[in-house]
């Protein structure tokens, strides 16, 4: 667009990230204006996903963590040889929503990323219904090929959209956040994004 | 059966010893090949237990020292637990191709494969890397009185990229359990001459076994041993340090001090330019991502014999997904990927490789550089 910067329209399909099966198709429009500024993004989804099915196995889920005593904590996931403990795979995989938040603040028209590895997961106990996971994640970027490391806090209930605190090694402060790291309390957490998860 | 360790300390010395690893059936562990024993270098060789007694009174004969560093051979084997998982499918000696594995393993399957297919294979040293290792390619070669045609693989330029080397030594393995019987696999030897490379960077892979497995460059030092590693993928000489790369050793897509700059590029690219009149088609396996890509990565112009390329590749694309709906998406590096300069591929082609790509491996993200071991089989089968 003269004068403006670079307008996309794209047609994609999605899929479960783990499972591969189809989840829906999508119809998107992405504007970069010239300059840094995160792009306008108009987009409409058609889901083929079974809401019933996604909402036990979040409760399955949210359930057997809530019944913990003793936080859940681990290291490298995957691991070297690309293993999932499958207990620990929705610990994994709510890392995987919270860092698609990190990366669609930082993706750029020339920048992109995908999330490597789970260097650590750790859970703060709440009182409150809450689940809350504190995460050093790996993010890959491309096409720099580096591989930056972000601190991520996340805190869900299924049926609520997820709150997502990060802080990447290359910035210079927490976004979203008023008052920094606060251990199991649910101050300060301003930006939200609706997840289906 | 025992292992012996010996340090040769004269000429003489090296001679014999490698005069006995010719003559008799003897299993050189380190180094790989009898022309690699030197003089103050380890040289460990296991013995067959009939052998034992002959072995030592040659050594002893020729003031030769050793020490004993395995007694018992047999009983260690018996004992020895392999790490679990994977399905049993064995080659020499039971290796599992379907896990990954280190590179001292890689070097002993090289010489396994190499002992079990004599009439086939044959090994060959390539040169050194940075760290001073050996880089070792496999040469599958049908004996005949045709000048035949070469297809060159390597696999492991970048060190994460496990599934890679994984891949080479799939391929090998399927090619050596087929050849006799598979009409198609019979009819390529019959033309072609297969030369394997299958870990190029062999000090990063090891780096990633060690030390960090997300490592992507090799290990040389550079500002005083403050930085370390280029990105070979873009030490080539093709339009090397243009475009797609950083000129600080921190970067990971650092280019090196110049083209060529590293040990590693050097090896392969003066033996591909020495034999390239006889190549007709260069292959590189990366991962991740599910590519096949055409020259070039540093310019948009396509290279001469496009329209081919592009064809070609869309049909191993067609039969890659044919295997289990795994989908590859087909073009040039600098058109559905990013701009990039010196890399091997775009090089090959440059001198003159009619045939060049680039395969990025599984998957798409989900595990990246972390693919799992049950996705080793799946992958190479759908690749092959």
């Amino acid at each position: 667009v003269p004068g403006v910067g670079h307008k996309y329209y794209l047609q994609f399909t999605t899929e479960d990230y783990r499972s591969r099966d189809s989840a829906g198709s999508c119809l998107a429009t992405v504007l970069f204006e010239q300059g840094n500024s995160p792009p306008a993004v108009t987009i409409s989804c058609v889901d083929t996903k079974d809401e019933k099915q996604i909402q036990e196995e979040d409760n399955k889920f949210y359930q057997k963590i809530k019944q913990q005593t003793k936080p859940i904590m681990a290291n490298d996931i995957p691991d070297s040889y690309g293993n999932i403990e499958p207990a620990l795979e929705p610990v994994w995989a709510l890392a995987v929503v919270g860092s698609s938040k990190i990366m669609w603040e930082k993706s750029t028209e020339n920048l992109s990323y995908s999330m490597a590895q789970v260097k650590s997961a750790k859970q703060w106990i709440r009182q409150d219904d809450f689940v809350e996971f504190d995460y050093t994640v790996l993010l890959h970027e491309i096409p720099t090929q580096e591989m930056i490391s972000c601190h991520l806090r996340v805190i869900w209930l299924p049926g609520h959209p997820m709150k997502v605190k990060h802080f990447c090694a290359s910035e210079n402060q927490w976004f979203e956040e008023t008052s920094g790291m606060e251990s199991g309390s649910a101050a300060g957490i301003l930006q939200e994004k609706e997840q289906n998860f | 059966d025992q292992v012996l360790h010996i340090v040769p300390k004269t000429l003489q010395q090296v001679q014999h010893l490698r005069h006995l690893c010719n003559t008799l059936p003897l299993d050189l562990w380190k180094p790989l090949l009898p022309e690699d024993i030197s003089t103050g270098e380890d040289l460990h060789m296991r013995v067959p237990g009939p052998l034992v007694q002959e072995v030592k009174d040659s050594l002893d004969e020729h003031l030769i020292s050793y020490n004993i560093l395995e007694q018992d051979v047999g009983a260690l084997l018996d004992q020895s637990v392999r790490r679990t998982g994977g399905s049993p499918r064995r080659g020499p000696a039971g290796y599992n191709y379907t896990q990954y594995h280190p590179m001292d393993e890689i070097y002993q399957w090289m010489t396994q494969v190499k002992e079990s297919n004599s009439e086939l294979v044959t090994l060959h040293d390539l040169g050194k890397t940075s760290e001073n290792r050996t880089i070792y390619y496999l040469q599958i070669s049908q004996p005949s009185n045709k000048n035949k045609k070469i297809i060159w693989m390597d696999c492991g330029i970048h060190a994460r990229e496990w599934i890679s080397p994984a891949f080479c030594q799939w391929f090998v393995k399927e090619i050596l359990q087929n050849y006799k019987s598979d009409p198609k696999i019979s009819r390529f030897l019959q033309n072609l001459d297969l030369y394997i490379l299958p870990v190029l960077n062999v000090d990063g892979y090891i780096y990633s076994w060690e030390k960090e497995r997300l490592w992507r460059k090799n290990r040389s030092p550079h500002m005083n041993g403050t930085c370390y590693g280029t990105d070979l993928n873009r030490n080539f000489n093709s339009s090397w340090g243009s475009i797609g790369v950083s000129y600080n050793c921190s970067s990971n897509i650092f280019c090196g001090s110049g083209p060529e700059s590293e040990p590693e590029t050097r090896a392969v690219a003066h033996f591909i330019e020495r034999k390239k009149e006889d190549i007709v088609c260069y292959l590189t396996i990366h991962s991740y991502g599910q590519y096949i890509l055409t020259p070039y990565g540093s310019t948009t112009k396509p290279p001469s014999n496009n329209e081919e390329l592009i064809q070609v590749a869309e049909k191993a694309a067609a039969a890659l997904m044919g295997k289990y709906g795994t989908s590859y998406q087909v073009g040039s590096t600098s058109s559905i990927l990013y701009s990039n300069s010196g890399s091997s591929r775009d090089w090959a082609h440059m001198i003159g490789i009619p045939f060049s790509y680039t395969f990025e491996l599984r998957d798409n993200g989900t595990h990246g550089f972390l693919l799992p071991e049950d996705q080793i089989e799946p992958t190479c089968e759908e690749t092959m």
